[in-house]
């Protein structure tokens, strides 16, 4: 089932322009989003999240579009965006009791939980979070209020390669339980490691959207990692 | 509606703008353009604004579930709080002058506005002033506040200027009644106040909304 449908959206900056960009998400998977720097993905993640007017193009989900039913949808997504951070000067205790009060979902014991797990200290402000922690912070925000859906937006760039390993190790924790995950990332072996789709954008073009093994077979060369494959494909765009 | 004013309390709010609300106690003060007391107030509230936006408040809100209107309506909630509140503690100590000081010659010998009514009606023209100029103009960027801020400086030191001054004009003496004297005028005006008020904010809330959909955060 698509549980997140991006069909034909368009945005237009004096330096840039997302074209006709149309995907899915599944329910249960974890996406992977790759494109370079200032290939689109921000772009597009902010047009899911209702944060930027598109030119044209529709977003739905769970078959709802977002135009219209902005708020129930965002009741069940969940969203991180790794090198903001929120009210940094206030704790974090303060943030969750604010934040909860907007969820009727709000579940106390997901949320102890996931504190624990995350080893995050409930007295310390974002301001004293390493980026890691910042994007440990946001997810904690989001999966206690059981989000069905989460839109992250490079959440592994700035964490050290143990942090890295923790947080691909709980998405597939979490798709496990029915979560589906859509990520944005520039770092291949992140979509190595958990990725069960990629959609990959290149100059505000998407270039595919399809499982990653059909992605490897399509596009890949005998031998060629994922890695590799993104940089020739990058390479021979260039060219 | 209630989770909305508390993020606005909790985490949107600096802690000078509760404190600059003891400037209604400016309403005391002989000898004083106490006008000055609410810009004072509206002072107090930019802080909120200035630290709200260095916490990406905005962006925060409009990811929360709401849409993006409550996002302003929180921000207009938030203010009219602080500005009644503010008011409230005018129209107590204007009470406290109309009554027991009102025969106090250090108000009787002010050359500049008495508290009164009128006084008040003009407070809260300033507070409207404020949500017009100041907050539906931060609205146009969500994050630029310069120049709506010092527009509305403009604005309302002109109108503390004519309101302090307009009672020296022939036939106008009646806008400085002491205690109760002239007090069906006062009240009206008092009354015409609170209507532009209600209409500065209800005109900045509109203009805020249609501002704020429009743009790109």
């Amino acid at each position: 089932m698509h549980i997140v449908e991006v069909k034909n959206v368009c945005k237009t900056y004096p330096a840039f322009r997302l074209r006709d960009v149309s995907f899915t998400l599944e329910e249960g998977k974890i996406t992977g989003f790759i494109g370079r720097n200032g290939a689109g993905k921000t772009t597009t993640i902010k047009s899911m999240l209702n944060l930027i007017h598109t030119d044209s193009g529709e977003i739905f989900y769970f078959g709802l579009p977002l135009s219209g039913h902005e708020s129930e949808i965002k009741q069940r997504l969940g969203y991180s965006t790794g090198t903001v951070s929120w009210y940094p000067r206030k704790p974090i205790r303060a943030i969750v009791d604010v934040t909860r009060r907007f969820y009727p979902t709000w579940d106390e014991g997901a949320y102890r939980r996931y504190l624990a797990l995350f080893g995050l200290d409930e007295n310390k402000k974002p301001i004293e979070l390493s980026e890691g922690m910042k994007v440990k912070f946001n997810l904690l925000l989001a999966l206690s209020h059981r989000a069905e859906v989460l839109i992250l937006d490079e959440p592994t760039s700035g964490l050290d390669p143990f942090s890295r390993d923790e947080l691909l190790e709980l998405f597939r924790t979490l798709r496990d339980r029915g979560v589906t995950i859509f990520f944005s990332t520039h770092i291949t072996s992140d979509l190595e490691r958990c990725a069960d789709n990629l959609v990959y954008i290149h100059g505000g073009e998407l270039r595919a959207s399809c499982p990653k093994a059909d992605f490897l077979q399509t596009s890949g060369r005998p031998g060629e990692t994922l890695e590799e494959v993104f940089l020739r494909l990058e390479r021979e765009a260039r060219a | 509606m209630s989770a909305l004013i508390k993020k606005e309390m909790r985490l949107g709010a600096s802690i000078l703008t509760y404190l600059f609300l003891a400037f209604f106690l400016m309403t005391l003060l002989p000898g004083y353009p106490i006008l000055c007391g609410a810009f004072f107030i509206t002072l107090g509230m930019f802080q909120s604004w200035q630290s709200a936006r260095e916490a990406n408040d905005i962006v925060y809100s409009a990811l929360l579930p709401v849409a993006k209107r409550d996002v302003v309506k929180g921000k207009f909630l938030f203010s009219i709080c602080i500005e009644l509140t503010g008011f409230l503690g005018m129209a107590i100590v204007t009470l406290v002058r109309m009554t027991v000081l009102s025969d106090a010659a250090v108000y009787r010998q002010n050359a500049l506005m008495n508290a009164n009514p009128f006084f008040l009606g003009l407070a809260l023209v300033i507070f409207g002033l404020f949500n017009l100029i100041f907050i539906a103009g931060f609205f146009k960027t969500a994050y630029k506040f310069a120049r709506p801020f010092v527009s509305y400086i403009i604005v309302c030191f002109l109108v503390i200027t004519v309101g302090e001054a307009l009672h020296h004009v022939p036939g106008l003496g009646a806008l400085n009644a002491f205690g109760f004297a002239h007090l069906a005028l006062q009240l009206t005006l008092l009354l015409g106040g609170a209507a532009a008020y209600a209409l500065l904010t209800w005109w900045a809330y509109r203009l805020s909304c249609a501002r704020f959909e429009k743009i790109d955060l």
